[in-house]
């Protein structure tokens, strides 16, 4: 269990319902079978999620109740990509949410009223690049031009993306658009080409789509973690050999027992990092960072040791295992690379202790 | 207005012990302590507990009737975060007094023990622990120690091992086999016993770090007063249980706290004089990646904190799942500073004054951690069978 705890602007019984509610439909709709069916394209169970998550007012998650959202912040969003995770869920929810962050804390009011409440409400999702500081387009005039590979699907209705010294948001309805075959089938990458493109909307550079970023992959890998230990310790009760079940092994269940732990301290990790941004603190960019390089490494020796201790099956396509070791390699990568994350960090904390601040503070 | 006085009022009471911190712990006692033989030590150890009596902090959360202040886990938790931000001494030496041995006689002691018996730890009395034995350490319960009824009193002969200022004991809180012929958990008796007592010998063991703080007991025809059993014979084995459960996790949590001032203070201090391991890309990533696992283990703590007056905790994982991370961290931490220390590093030195100056003390100090108190191996038995529910063969 994560321990996203509330603060001052979000009640604990509201979180709580938030993930009983998200937890419970995925269960029930997004569970192995689907999944299964989901990558071998034999369903469209990213669309009926998306539907499914609109009406249910899990994409408004984030957006403040004004545009048509439920105002829960970033505690919010890290419960719902922790459950979407915990399922393999596909859809582009990560870039789609990520954006919507970046638009109500940045967007002019015009362009907040423009984009928000259809994000809210389903109606488009969004792309953005898979490593937003290593790509940009360029600007020409009042035009924008280039190639961006982005995180997000065939048929988002618009991208953001650093051009130049400011962000833009381009609708991507005359642009050239190809979909990117991935390991990890329960997402979606897209190539994005413009040329002198106009821009719907400007907005201040920011940090913002970084750490947004940063926390929803942390939670997705907390939640798949989870429930990919979970599964494999679920396997290893019921597989016997030399007589008896495998869980009772020694050497495996030490293994089992530091993936439990390793899944303590990733919880935390995250609940970290969500909680300094919750607040506002100086140091939330160093813990959201450190919070994305940490948790995604464990998450790919979590579900690498999951294929392992699965033995045979393990390494099948009909098993589970496969979706969250790809899921995993696949989070390791997004934003950014960990040890530029890791540099990220050590800056902010430089920074922060020659002016004479504690990056460290915690409460009781 | 005295600590106690401010009990009422939490944010006064941490301030009333910050001021007396300040005022009372001296800004030399590690470098003192760094050369201190044993004699000084203890002295020192001494010292410290009366300076803590003098304003109520020697046994703050004991109840008012044993002579305690009957503080609540919340004080006990300041406490704790003021003695590790003013980087006061610890108590180490009391540890079984203060902790484990109460956490024995409240639930199990009869009036006449918790009368006798607290009172004197009140007063300074060093009490040790006989668990261990050379041939049974992860399983306890194997123990072989006998005692053997004769009369009014029980006569023991065996050896101990592992019991922490032993050599410097005036009682300990002894396990021993009274039925041999019944299953293992079920022949233990629990005792107080006299240190002074003829037929006691100790014998101190030295540590790989250099140090002596366990000690090894050899008990030949020892008696003990039938009087000085703790609960009923042969019902030995569930009396140990409220001692292992005594310590809630806020010496842990204590103990995290001070290594997070280290931590802070080895980076500021490596900042100004611009450490060359900043500007080594493998090692600035590692000491966050540390850095980043410590503050999530700080949360881990102060959840088992929390967990802890609730009527889950007895069935919580939690408490192992920590001691796994925090003591594993804790040799990671410790094998950074080891490496770039360089070979100054291994200069023999221990118990440095600067957070991490003697690393390779730190560093051997660490394996206390992974071993001491239920092994890690053992915690991952917990963690496994208990908390993950998988078949125990």
């Amino acid at each position: 269990m994560t321990t996203i705890e509330a603060t001052a602007s979000v009640d604990q019984a509201t979180l709580d319902a938030l993930r009983e509610g998200v937890a419970g439909v995925l269960a029930e709709q997004s569970g192995s079978t689907a999944v299964h069916a989901f990558i071998d394209g034999k369903n469209t169970l990213d669309r009926e999620l998306w539907s499914q998550a609109a009406s249910l007012g899990w994409l408004g998650c984030g957006i403040p109740e004004q545009y048509g959202g439920l105002g829960l912040g970033c505690h919010g969003l890290a419960i719902l990509h922790t459950e979407l995770g915990r399922q393999a869920a596909p859809g582009p929810y990560i870039p789609t949410l990520s954006a919507a962050q970046v638009i109500a804390e940045h967007g002019a009011e015009a362009v907040r009223t423009a984009w928000l409440p259809r994000i809210a409400s389903g109606e488009i999702s969004a792309a953005v690049p898979t490593n937003p500081d290593a790509a940009a387009l360029t600007r020409s005039g009042s035009g924008v031009s280039g190639t961006l590979r982005c995180l997000g699907a065939p048929d988002a209705a618009f991208v953001l993306a650093p051009a130049g010294d400011t962000w833009v948001i381009v609708e991507l309805a005359g642009a050239e658009v190809n979909a990117v075959p991935m390991w990890d089938r329960t997402r979606q990458v897209i190539d994005i080409r413009m040329q002198n493109a106009k821009p719907a909307a400007f907005l201040e550079n920011s940090e913002t789509l970084i750490q947004a970023m940063a926390l929803a992959v942390a939670a997705d890998s907390c939640g798949a973690a989870r429930s990919v230990t979970d599964r494999t310790i679920a396997y290893m009760k019921t597989r016997e050999q030399f007589g008896q079940p495998i869980a009772g092994f020694q050497a495996l269940k030490h293994r089992a027992a530091d993936l439990a732990t390793k899944l303590a301290v990733m919880d935390e990790t995250l609940a970290h990092a969500v909680h300094r941004t919750a607040t506002n603190e100086p140091d939330a960019d160093i813990w959201a960072s450190l919070a994305k390089a940490e948790v995604t490494e464990a998450f790919v020796f979590i579900a690498t040791d999951c294929v392992q201790l699965h033995g045979g099956v393990g390494f099948t396509w009909d098993y589970d295992p496969q979706i969250f070791l790809k899921r995993a390699r696949l989070n390791e990568v997004l934003v950014m690379p960990n040890p530029a994350l890791r540099d990220r960090a050590a800056a902010g904390l430089a920074a922060a202790t020659r002016a004479g601040h504690s990056a460290l503070e915690l409460g009781l | 207005m005295t600590i106690l006085d401010a009990q009422n009022d939490l944010p006064a009471f941490r301030q009333a012990i910050r001021d007396w911190l300040a005022e009372v712990v001296p800004p030399d006692w590690k470098a003192r302590m760094a050369r201190a033989d044993n004699d000084e030590f203890i002295a020192f150890q001494r010292w410290w507990m009366a300076e803590r009596s003098k304003v109520g902090l020697a046994i703050p959360h004991w109840p008012v009737e044993y002579g305690g202040a009957g503080l609540t886990l919340r004080h006990l938790i300041v406490i704790a975060d003021e003695m590790a931000r003013a980087d006061a001494p610890q108590a180490r030496m009391f540890t079984i007094s203060l902790i484990h041995l109460p956490g024995t006689l409240f639930p199990h002691g009869t009036e006449a023990q918790k009368r006798r018996y607290l009172a004197g730890v009140a007063k300074g009395d060093v009490w040790c622990q006989g668990f261990s034995e050379p041939n049974s350490g992860s399983d306890l319960a194997s123990l072989r120690t006998r005692a053997v009824r004769d009369g009014d009193h029980y006569v023991i002969n065996g050896q101990k091992i592992w019991s922490s200022y032993s050599m410097y004991a005036d009682r300990c809180i002894l396990l021993t086999r009274t039925d041999p012929d019944a299953q293992k958990h079920r022949g233990i008796t629990y005792f107080i016993m006299d240190m002074r007592s003829p037929g006691v010998e100790v014998r101190p063991i030295r540590q790989a770090n250099g140090r002596s703080e366990f000690g090894e007991m050899f008990l030949t025809n020892v008696r003990i007063p039938a009087e000085d059993m703790i609960g009923r014979e042969n019902n030995g084995w569930r009396v140990a249980q409220a001692t292992l459960a005594s310590e809630r996790g806020v010496i842990a949590f204590e103990g995290a706290e001070r290594q997070r001032y280290e931590v802070e203070t080895f980076y500021r201090k490596a900042l100004e004089s611009d450490a060359a391991w900043l500007h080594d890309d493998q090692l600035r990533r590692e000491f966050m990646s540390f850095l980043a696992e410590m503050q999530a283990g700080r949360r881990l703590l102060r959840r088992v904190l929390a967990e802890s007056e609730t009527p889950e905790a007895s069935a919580s994982v939690l408490p192992s799942i920590v001691k796994l991370s925090a003591t594993v961290l804790r040799q990671r931490i410790c094998s950074f500073m080891t490496r770039i220390a360089g070979v100054e590093g291994q200069e023999f030195a221990m118990l440095a004054e600067e957070p991490f100056g003697s690393p390779m003390f730190d560093f051997l100090s660490a394996f206390s951690g992974t071993i001491a108190g239920g092994t890690n191996e053992i915690q991952r038995n917990i963690v496994a069978e208990r908390g993950l529910g998988m078949p125990r063969i």
